[in-house]
């Protein structure tokens, strides 16, 4: 854990002549594919989105201007693949952190059965997120699924067109648990011991002690892993790609779904760049939104 | 203004960077004169995927130069892995695929023009409107090899329990005699009938064709366009009447693929389910000892009209193939009538060509393959498959509509709505 | 004392009651889909078929791995995905260790720059990254190749290493370096003799969480790779899932273990220093 104070430390005179010199030397093996494999992919990709780039080579790549921006403006379906993008996004990552704080405070007490939970709260982490996937679909299987026999139903969670959302959404929080509960778990080590028993001494119940100790210490942390939460599921793809693909009729089809198909299923790769210029657009609205509207809380 | 330019800035700098990993990588042909092709097959049937290997074997004994190598695909992925092949430069040199999922890839140029390739033989053996299913313009880029009707699976006793007229190919049921039919055998646990229709669209359209339906038009400017008229709506009106007003369709078979129908198929659940020919085998292969099931034909339209839409599956040759007259050879090989008739049997299908429909194995009365190639006359091409971005409105924008409309969720003004207005936008943009 | 000094023992045995209940569900919630699997995996054809599954297999069986690896090439799959792991977390590692460094040790707006971007790209947007990675990679014909896929593994694995490696070598006291300058040591020698000793520890975590991520990633296979020979282990398993949604439950439940087990095992190696690694980021945040 000596990692936790490091970054603590201010390192790093002011570089000097010589020495910056080296720094290229240093920087450079990881700078290339870096510049080559992702910076200038994301500006090409930005580019793409204003020409008719397709599959083919039959018909030349032009500059069409915000064509493509027009025609998203009147795709429907693109616009209800957002919608379900964001109630997704949403219905994951709140859910995933109040559930992963009540584990990381269970886990910073001192109970039996603690150090089951905290290895098995870590699996789902390690685990490829397409094996997540399979396992959830033998979970929901209508005929040979363990929920359908357990609760004595015959529903066809992944199927029917008003269960398949939340039924993927819980698969969402179980897959995503692990990495809250960590952050969170780091970030009550943040909090002072002594608060905690002078609080206590002074009578304040747990709820009290959380909301005047615990959550102010917590909140940096807090605040950055929901924001990264939110994000993460936002792009995310492979577990609703085993799950519904999807279906059932776009109920499940998230945006990463919808711009993954138009690229690389109908080959309409200006389109799709498009699609994804707009989920980054207003991905970083709403988090720019998000974040100021809590650092404003902190000055308060 | 072009953007060419973009890519090959980025393409440069990113070819530093794969030399320091160690060399683009690039795959060469050796050259001791023999050559490989690749071949792509879709066959997943046991049946068939033996006796397509045993093809490629027969082949290459024969032809030691130029050998062909055996590729399995999958029908559910093969047009995203073709599409990512094209464009990688990496595709197969012969490839299996149905005719309604060409167009992007010929409008794309990554097929190759069969016309000079193709021997007289073969061009002669399959008749003109199997050849106009293949055919974009004035190139063929495609050998369509197999087709399927859409049949009615019947169960033979419930059909004489409901002492209904039992249709034969000569003499099919009109689409009101077949409401009435259904409506008949519906009774106690039985429906009449169940509609697979978890992939809506194509089964739709086909059968729409015989009440004229066609749905995509082209205007005088050679565009495609999405109509939904009269005629177009005349099956689909039939189907949900079947579920929403008789009942005598099943509602939960409407999300499901034809073979999850056919347990309750044979447990006397369904008394007709509409399938494609080749699921005879399954019936055949499933069925409980004594169960009596018959092949029925399709219902004919209002005017007697018996036509039905159809995509036939073809071998097509990459354009990128340096081997294109030696891939055409092969296609010739595999399509020879003994061959044919081989394939189609080992995927209960219709052959196309002539010689090998004609073939007495394929005629016999037992499992309805008497009923099967007296349809094969009145199989046309599906009007959808020359259409650019079929494909993307198929699934994205028919097959949720359709199955919303047959479940009852939306009416005929929505339906129609969804399918010409947003069809109309995906197309538009695969025809700037 | 008062009332409520006899009272706090009862209620403090309350809330302890209500603690472990509290834990057990979700002990339960996070253990059940995993029981599940490994049921599955071990359960005869017969029994899956059953409309009334029960939750131990009655007569255990190793079939459905045999039957994994009969119908889809598996160990193809196995070996293509250690190959691309394995190259991607070395070549990352290597790459990622001087700039680390650099990082730890320097401040220039080259660093600041390239830190910046090790954050940005933890919200990195993938699908418009995806398109044009594609067109590029198919100008060098890398397209549907395992070099082509490490490369993009690369660049996927490094920030997640920087950020890593950066702790690290934080940690490593700046004084003794300077103690073994002061002695005479050359900077190469103080490099090699002193802090890439106190460094090992850390680079091997870090080439074990690439390989993992690596392993583990399915979105740039699924896009990059469509030869059903050069096709990885995540992308494999999804053709398991045939024709109509149909799955064959028992080798899919089979194959979906074989593939976790390396991840896992790593895991518990690198678990620690993994989250040491994420709080030193999270506090860092």
């Amino acid at each position: 854990m000596s990692l936790a104070t490091a970054p603590g430390r201010r390192p790093a005179e002011p570089a000097t002549g010589p020495r910056a010199a080296g720094g290229w030397f240093l920087v450079l093996p990881a700078l290339i594919p870096i510049l080559v494999l992702s910076v200038g992919p994301l500006l090409y990709g930005i580019a793409l989105a204003f020409t008719d780039a397709q599959s083919g080579r039959t018909a030349p790549t032009r500059w069409i201007g915000l064509l493509n921006f027009r025609d998203l403006l009147h795709d429907t379906l693109f616009w209800e693949s957002f919608r379900v993008g964001l109630v997704w996004a949403v219905g994951v990552t709140v859910p995933q952190f109040a559930l992963a704080l009540g584990l990381a405070l269970l886990l910073g007490q001192n109970l039996r059965l603690r150090w089951p939970a905290r290895a098995l709260a870590i699996v789902p982490w390690a685990m490829p997120e397409i094996v997540v996937g399979i396992m959830w679909r033998l979970v929901y299987h209508p005929d040979a699924g363990i929920l359908n026999e357990t609760l004595g139903t015959g529903v066809d969670w992944l199927g029917g067109l008003s269960t398949a959302l939340p039924a993927v959404v819980l698969v969402g929080i179980w897959a995503g648990m692990p990495q809250t509960t960590v952050a969170l778990l780091a970030g009550l080590q943040n909090v002072p011991g002594e608060l905690h028993e002078a609080a206590a001494m002074d009578g304040a119940g747990a709820w009290r002690r959380f909301a005047a100790v615990t959550w102010p210490a917590i909140r940096p942390v807090a605040l950055a892993i929901s924001a990264l939460n939110f994000i993460w599921n936002f792009n995310s793809f492979a577990l609703v790609y085993v799950l519904t693909n999807g279906g059932p009729g776009g109920h499940t089809r998230l945006p990463m779904l919808f711009a993954y198909e138009e690229a690389f299923r109908y080959g309409q790769f200006g389109y799709a760049a498009a699609m994804g210029c707009v989920m980054v657009a207003v991905v970083a609205v709403l988090l720019a939104c998000y974040l100021a509207g809590r650092l404003n809380g902190d000055e308060r | 203004m072009r953007t060419r330019r973009l890519p090959a800035v980025f393409t440069a700098l990113a070819c530093v960077f794969a030399l320091l990993l160690g060399g683009c990588a690039s795959g060469t042909d050796r050259d001791d004169g023999r050559i490989t092709l690749r071949y792509q097959s879709l066959a997943w049937q046991d049946e068939s995927v033996e006796i397509n290997k045993r093809l490629v074997r027969e082949w290459n004994a024969a032809h030691p130069d130029i050998r062909v190598a055996y590729v399995q695909g999958s029908w559910e992925s093969v047009h995203d892995q073709l599409l990512t092949s094209f464009e990688g430069g990496e595709a197969p040199d012969i490839i299996h695929d149905a005719s309604d999922d060409l167009a992007d890839f010929v409008y794309g140029g990554y097929l190759a023009d069969l016309t000079r390739l193709l021997p007289e033989r073969l061009k002669a053996d399959i008749p003109p409107r199997s050849w106009r299913t293949a055919t974009f313009g004035k190139g063929v880029y495609g050998v369509p090899f197999l087709q399927e009707p859409r049949v009615i699976m019947a169960n033979r006793t419930l059909l004489k329990e409901a002492g209904v007229r039992v249709p034969d190919a000569e003499h099919p049921w009109s689409w009101p005699e077949f409401e009435e039919a259904a409506r008949r055998m519906t009774r106690g646990g039985t429906y009449g009938v169940a509609w697979p229709l978890k992939d809506p669209v194509s089964a739709t359209l086909n059968l729409s064709q015989s009440a004229g339906g066609q749905v995509f038009h082209r205007g005088a400017d050679g565009k495609a366009a999405v109509r939904f008229d009269a005629a177009d709506q005349y099956v689909p009106r039939v189907i949900r009447d079947q579920v929403v007003r008789d009942r005598s369709a099943a509602r939960t078979t409407l999300s499901m693929g034809g073979a999850d129908t056919l347990p309750g198929f044979f447990g006397g659940k369904y008394a007709m389910v509409p399938l494609g020919f080749s699921y005879r085998q399954q019936i055949v292969q499933q069925a409980p000892e004594g169960f009596d099931w018959t092949v029925l034909p399709a219902p004919a339209g209002p005017g007697g009209e018996r036509s039905q839409g159809v995509s036939p599956q073809t071998l097509s040759v990459a354009q990128d193939s340096p081997h294109k007259a030696e891939a055409a050879r092969f296609i010739d090989f595999l399509l020879r009538p003994a061959n044919m008739v081989r394939l189609a049997k080992g995927d209960w299908m219709l052959p196309t060509g002539a010689t090998a429909l004609a073939a007495p194995e394929l005629r016999g009365a037992r499992h309805g393959w008497a009923t099967g190639t007296a349809l094969a006359h009145d199989l046309r091409p599906a009007p959808a498959r020359s259409v650019r971005g079929y494909p993307e409105w198929k699934d994205k924008i028919a097959t949720p509509a359709f199955q919303e409309y047959y479940s009852g969720a939306i009416g005929m003004g929505e339906l129609r709505r969804r399918l010409v207005r947003d069809g109309n936008l995906v197309l538009a943009r695969y025809q700037r | 004392m008062s009332p409520l000094g006899r009272g706090r023992p009862a209620r403090r045995a309350a809330t302890r009651a209500g603690q472990y209940v509290a834990l057990l569900c979700y002990l339960v919630f996070l253990a059940f889909p995993l029981a599940w699997l490994l049921s599955t995996a071990f359960k005869p054809a017969r029994e899956l078929a059953s409309l009334h599954p029960g939750w131990l297999p009655d007569h255990p069986t190793l079939d459905n791995f045999r039957q994994a690896f009969d119908e889809q090439p598996l160990l193809r799959a196995a070996l293509n995905s250690l190959t691309a792991a394995a190259s991607a977390a070395l070549i990352a590692t290597v790459v990622a260790t001087p700039m680390a460094y650099a990082l730890a040790r320097r401040r220039t707006r080259l660093t600041r720059a390239a830190s910046g971007w090790v954050v940005v790209s933890q919200a990195f947007p993938i699908v418009l990254v995806i398109i044009p990675l594609f067109l590029v990679l198919k100008g060098l014909r890398l397209v549907d190749t395992l070099p082509g896929l490490v490369m993009v593994y690369v660049v996927w694995a490094l920030p997640f290493a920087l950020w890593m490696l950066t702790g690290y070598v934080r940690a490593v006291p700046r004084e003794l370096e300077e103690a073994a300058a002061v002695d005479g040591a050359g900077r190469l020698r103080t490099l090699t003799s002193v802090t890439a000793p106190l460094l090992a520890p850390g680079i091997v975590a870090t080439v074990l969480f690439a390989f993992i991520t690596s392993w583990n990633e399915f979105f740039f296979a699924l896009v990059l790779l469509k030869s059903p020979g050069k096709q990885t282990m995540p992308v494999v398993l999804t053709h398991f899932i045939g024709a109509e949604g149909v799955a064959d439950l028992g080798p899919l439940a089979a194959a979906a273990l074989l593939a976790t087990l390396p991840s896992l095992v790593l895991f518990a190696f690198v678990q620690r220093r993994i989250t040491g690694g994420m709080l030193a980021g999270a506090v860092k945040n």
